[in-house]
């Protein structure tokens, strides 16, 4: 059996006094579409930072596809992309250049970065301005760029920090594509996104995290199955009847999302002002 | 007017200035909020003094210019105050209040509230408010010399006052507007070097040739006079004197000139607030979008490999391509690699100290050209060298996500810029043979050994404190682009050190009358310092690991 593609085991993570990740153990599979969730500040930012190499762990191990990231940096690096929270370009380059660049970096030879380059650049449809510096890029089009970036490569690893924010639905759509073709050539994906329908529809497994903790871990199944279990127990003890979901309904994640962090809040008898 | 005078309109003054006096209290949390704080009360207290004893000696000028009949010297005055108030917030920037207006639009703010508050917020600096402070000086030494010039004085100076105020915030919104894109950023400022350069000829040429006769400079000044009454300060000044002379007519003529300039800069400045005001949009993502409809069929970039630099591995390479195109498309900074010439240029027409037929030192000791202008070009570099990722911003995050090791990173970086300093070293020893002579065999090769000594020994320093105290950098803009003060210091330490070992060893060969122990003892510092180089080197990776977050952290800063 294949080694897991991600492990964590007791990864934390300090700020002062601030523990943003506290002994989280992570473990992802080979091949899945792995979504880690979690409300602002929860600490997800700080994972995928601390997975790829931009922060170091305060305590904790981490293990990429049986290398232990700590111990052999360099090593992990080659088999993953990136696309950070900030995206990382650099803006006085065209996107062509950039590509190229990017390439050269993860060791390809030049011919191979120019002709990936141009095919991800057509892919991307960003072909079709190729004197244009990527400080001049649009948010949408330099998220395309960091994405083709990132898999110029082509990495085992995806690690993608809100992949989809500030995007627009065709180029939503033509990202969402090439995910799902490399998680059908055997690729996995750890994506953080607020877009919770979009994870729903891609991921097969989830991770939430709230306030620097590990709160549930699973496919989506066995965390529906778990929030419904629990509702119906709480039921059993005198609990609200709406908890459960009624017979042939499923939970959406966002529903689970919201029973697992605690929900929103209402608003009846708040903000009465409010029209 | 109406939309100034509402309650709606006094609430939003009072947030505004309620939200501005919080921020400033807010910055003064922190220990570097507070030192600034010290800082501006005794930079205030400066001012102060300044602009008290300005008003004071101003108001004594025009109490004796009026009351002696001299009126027409006010122009002075005021054309001095007027170069103040437009120039000062131009060069001192950092007392400027800088105020992004789009913030304001998501609120229910009538234009006259927005034009207002954009008016008086920007027009919080020292300038103003010396300016004022100054023209308070000229009415009270005028009214004083003469009672009569209460009023009409007063109404002239004030209009007067108001067009520098309209004039000050009318340069900044069209400057603004300029510089929000790359491209006309770009232009002001090679136009703005240009001027700088300017300046540094006017010693040399002044003394040149300042000292024979023009008689065109009397034609111009008698054809200029005229036009200077013409202009803003002008028009006051004389206004001034007509009223001071009991010609009410003529003063008021001059008045309602002035009259007009205030109300053509109010609407020059109308233009640019209106466009702000409806939304305009100055990103130049927005302005550089173009829809894929409209972009020229076939258009598509060719493939193209990257470089191959011989003898280094693909990711050097590719970092060596990477901050060429960088530099290649930095106006600024390009100009800055060409300065170690121009100084060159400008020694060359320097007078001496024997006056303006003399000549200058380098002139009399051209041997001295090529280690100077070498010295000069490394200083330009250091720029680059102590500030390694500063021109990457974010893009320093990519870095440290990709398989190559940090030492390969700065190695490639350190190529760059040596490569740099060999190109330009090779063109002022080009440019010395034209403009001097060419430099004897024993300089060339005594100044390329402290080059080599200099290089790794700044590298070496530079390497870490890129690291350390990095700062981010716009290659495509000129000014406030400070390094950090640690950088300047340590940086400064090392030019003393290097160049004092240089300037040692010089003497020592010259004591012995042994030149060649200068080349020698040079090489062997270089060797020394090749060998720290090395060490520094070995060690980048795990100095760069351990100080990931902070160099992330700040050059990541918006």
């Amino acid at each position: 059996m294949d080694a897991p593609a991600i492990i964590t085991e007791h990864l934390t993570r300090n700020f002062g006094q601030l523990v943003a990740v506290n002994d989280v153990n992570l473990r992802v599979a080979p091949g899945q579409f792995f979504g880690f969730l979690g409300p602002n500040g929860a600490g997800k930012s700080t994972t995928i930072k601390m997975l790829t190499g931009l922060l170091a762990p305060s305590s904790g191990r981490m293990e990429i596809l049986g290398v232990d990231l700590t111990a052999n940096p360099v090593e992990v690096k080659r088999q993953i992309g990136v696309v950070p929270e900030g995206m990382a370009l650099f803006g006085r380059l065209t996107g062509a250049e950039y590509l190229n660049f990017v390439g050269r970096m993860y060791g390809l030879d030049r011919l191979t970065a120019a002709k990936r380059t141009a095919e991800l650049l057509e892919f991307m449809q960003l072909a079709d301005q190729p004197k244009k510096l990527v400080t001049d890029y649009s948010h949408g089009m330099q998220k395309k760029l960091a994405m083709a970036a990132a898999v110029i490569h082509g990495p085992r690893i995806l690690f993608l920090d809100e992949p989809f924010e500030g995007v627009d639905a065709i180029a939503s759509g033509t990202l969402k594509a090439m995910l799902q073709r490399m998680i059908s050539r055997g690729a996995t994906i750890f994506l953080t996104s607020h877009v919770l329908e979009i994870v729903e529809r891609l991921c097969s497994h989830v991770a939430i995290i709230h306030r620097g903790t590990l709160v549930a871990q699973g496919s989506l199944e066995e965390l529906r199955a778990g929030v419904e279990s629990q509702a119906a127990a709480a039921l059993q003890e005198g609990g609200t009847p709406g908890a459960v979901p009624p017979a042939g309904e499923k939970l959406t994640l966002e529903e689970i999302f919201l029973r697992i962090v605690g929900g929103s809040r209402l608003a009846d008898q708040e903000l009465s002002w409010l029209a | 007017m109406a939309g100034l005078i509402s309650s709606e309109a006094r609430g939003q003054f009072a947030a505004i200035a309620q939200v501005r006096w919080q921020l400033f209290v807010n910055s003064l949390r922190t220990i570097r909020g507070r030192l600034e704080m010290v800082s501006r009360v005794f930079i205030g207290f400066g001012f102060a003094v300044g602009g008290l004893g300005g008003a004071f000696g101003v108001a004594a000028a025009s109490w004796y210019f009026t009351s002696h009949d001299q009126t027409e010297w006010l122009a002075l005055l005021l054309w001095l105050i007027f170069l103040f108030w437009q120039l000062f917030p131009v060069v001192a920037t950092a007392f400027t209040e800088t105020f992004d207006s789009s913030n304001l639009l998501r609120f229910p703010l009538s234009y006259p509230s927005f034009f207002m508050v954009r008016l008086v917020y920007g027009s919080l600096d020292p300038g103003t408010a010396l300016g004022g402070l100054w023209l308070f000086g000229i009415w009270m030494g005028v009214t004083v010399a003469d009672h009569r010039l209460l009023v009409p004085a007063g109404l002239a100076l004030l209009v007067f006052g108001l067009a520098n105020i309209l004039l000050a915030r009318m340069v900044f919104a069209w400057v603004e507007r300029w510089l929000a894109q790359r491209r006309t950023r770009e232009i002001m400022g090679i136009l703005f070097f240009f001027i700088i350069i300017s300046f540094q000829f006017i010693g040399p040429l002044m003394a040149r040739f300042g000292g024979r006769k023009h008689p065109d400079v009397s034609r111009f000044s008698g054809l200029l006079l005229p036009l200077e009454r013409l202009l803003p300060p002008g028009l006051a000044a004389s206004a001034l004197a007509h009223f001071s002379q009991g010609d009410f007519a003529a003063g008021f003529a001059s008045f309602g000139l002035l009259c007009v300039y205030a109300v053509a800069f109010f609407w020059f400045l109308n233009v640019r607030m209106l466009a702000q005001y409806r939304g305009e949009n100055l990103s130049e993502a927005a302005a550089a979008a173009v829809p894929r409809s409209l972009a020229k069929p076939g258009s598509k970039e060719k493939l193209r490999a990257g470089w191959n630099v011989p003898g280094v591995s693909g990711p050097v390479a590719a970092i060596f391509e990477k901050e060429f195109r960088y530099l290649s498309r930095s106006g600024p900074m390009l100009f800055t690699l060409i300065m170690p010439l121009v100084i060159l240029l400008i020694f060359r027409l320097s007078p001496g100290k024997s006056g303006p037929g003399g000549q200058g030192f380098v002139v009399r000791t051209p041997d001295l050209a090529f280690p100077i202008g070498a010295a000069y070009a490394l200083l330009m570099l250091t720029n680059l060298i102590y500030n390694n990722f500063g021109a990457d911003g974010a893009g320093v995050q990519f870095y440290f996500v990709s398989p190559v090791r940090f030492r390969e990173i700065v190695l490639a970086k350190n190529l760059v810029h040596a490569t740099i300093l060999a190109f330009e070293t090779i063109l002022i020893w080009i440019a010395v043979c034209f403009l001097y002579r060419p430099p004897s065999f024993y300089y060339t090769v005594t100044t390329v050994a402290g080059v080599l000594l200099a290089a790794p020994a700044n590298m070496a320093v530079g390497n870490l404190l890129s690291i350390y105290t990095p700062k981010k950098f716009d290659f495509g803009t000129f000014g406030r682009q400070r390094a950090a003060s640690t950088t300047a210091f340590a940086s400064m330490g090392v030019q003393a050190a290097v160049f004092g070992i240089g300037a040692l060893a010089f003497l020592l060969a010259h004591f012995l009358h042994k030149l060649w122990i200068a080349t020698a003892l040079l090489l062997a510092l270089a060797a020394i310092a090749f060998v720290c180089y090395g060490f520094v080197l070995n060690r980048v990776d795990r100095i760069a690991l351990a100080r990931r977050e902070t160099l992330i952290g700040e050059l990541s800063r918006a």
